[in-house]
């Protein structure tokens, strides 16, 4: 919600925007920290962090959250877990660029405009020849429910990033190998590859709604189907897709039915469009994913597309 | 609601799941993408990783702004 907010969009121009993976940056446990503690962007961040006022950096836990630093590492803004507050980011956007304009004649910084560039895809995915986008978000649960409404800046922005549990979705990137199972062979319809459908299924098929999950472990598969069939036409072939998916790792569970379509180009031997949409039931919980005192069984939905990048 | 069916949410429950069919795929799949009101982040142009971000900023002589979380941020891979 907070990127919603036009001020801080603008403010946002005046940097160099980058996000990235606090895990793989700077890991809460030891073993983890010390396999990264040598890299030149860990020390980086940790000397920034250092630096900031106590509160604002997370001393001994997550360093999840929103920073504003000199291209030294100098310590200019931020706050750990700052992500929810709108209002408050915007201020410490505000104090940073102020500091910034002593630090830049201080240090005698170029100050060069920054280029405009188009966000990317996650390490891992960019780049890649076939790549799915996954969204996720619960489904109204009947008359009256607010499950899944769309997030609108004029009142969300208002009522504080607590009521996120009513417009949450979420969004995955799936790079995916062996992507030519899905094109049908013959005339009938056909099984699609049971190896790639289960790994298709433990890998999007996930409840992160509202947080994040971990990838569905493989005992957890109790049933993952899809078969396809494809009429050829000129231009390509149709393709049509049905299926089930029933995992249950015995914390959260979820059943779905899939049915999708697509459009194979034979001529370059590729897919030109692919969808799928995948509906039922979750019920349970993930250590993260904040299902506590909502486990359901509730109605959730993904939506599954072929990602074709901006040209 | 957009353009799906009220009777086709109002009726889901544990003994009735919702139903993807033919006639109503595109009204499913508009319904779980977001808006692009919802996708307002990736308006910001947002750079995937820190250190090379670092290099640009250096380059240009300009303030970084560094949003990181559990999970990649740009969406969880």
């Amino acid at each position: 919600m907070v990127w919603s907010d036009p001020e801080i969009a603008k403010l946002s121009r005046e940097f160099v925007t980058v996000a990235d993976e606090v895990y793989k940056l700077y890991p809460e446990d030891e073993w983890n920290l010390k396999r990264v503690q040598d890299t030149p962007a860990h020390k980086f961040f940790k000397r920034y962090g250092e630096a900031m006022p106590d509160g604002d950096w997370n001393r001994g836990g997550t360093k999840q959250g929103l920073y504003m630093i000199g291209p030294d590492g100098e310590y200019l803004e931020g706050r750990f877990a700052a992500n929810g507050f709108p209002e408050d980011i915007k201020k410490r956007m505000k104090r940073a660029l102020k500091r910034w304009q002593g630090l830049r004649q201080r240090k005698k910084y170029d100050n060069l405009p920054v280029p405009t560039v188009v966000t990317t895809l996650p390490p891992g995915v960019d780049g890649k020849p076939f790549v799915l986008r996954v969204h996720s978000r619960d489904l109204p649960r009947g008359e009256g429910d607010q499950c899944g409404r769309r997030f609108d800046p004029e009142v969300d922005l208002k009522s504080g990033w607590s009521d996120f549990k009513q417009w949450a979705w979420n969004e995955n990137w799936l790079a995916v190998d062996k992507w030519q199972v899905l094109v049908p062979k013959g005339k009938q319809r056909e099984v699609v590859d049971s190896a790639f459908v289960t790994k298709l299924a433990r890998e999007m098929l996930i409840d992160n709604v509202r947080g994040q999950a971990g990838v569905w472990p493989k005992t957890a598969v109790k049933s993952a189907k899809l078969t396809m069939l494809g009429v050829r036409r000129a231009g390509g072939t149709k393709v049509t897709y049905r299926g089930e998916v029933e995992l249950d790792d015995g914390a959260r569970s979820i059943k779905l039915q899939l049915l999708g379509d697509a459009v194979y180009d034979n001529d370059h031997g590729r897919f030109r469009e692919l969808r799928i949409v995948a509906l039922g039931m979750r019920k349970g919980a993930h250590r993260f994913n904040q299902r506590d005192g909502d486990e359901g069984p509730a109605p959730i939905g993904f939506a599954v597309n072929l990602y074709r990048a901006p040209k | 609601m957009l353009m799906l069916s009220l009777a086709v949410l109002l009726h889901v429950s544990p003994q009735n799941p919702p139903e993807p069919t033919v006639a109503n795929l595109s009204e499913w799949l508009t319904l779980i993408e977001p808006a692009a009101s919802e996708q307002a982040y990736r308006e910001i142009g947002w750079r995937n990783a820190l250190w090379p971000a670092v290099q640009e900023a250096r380059k240009l002589g300009r303030p970084i702004l560094f949003w990181t979380m559990n999970g990649h941020p740009l969406g969880c891979t």
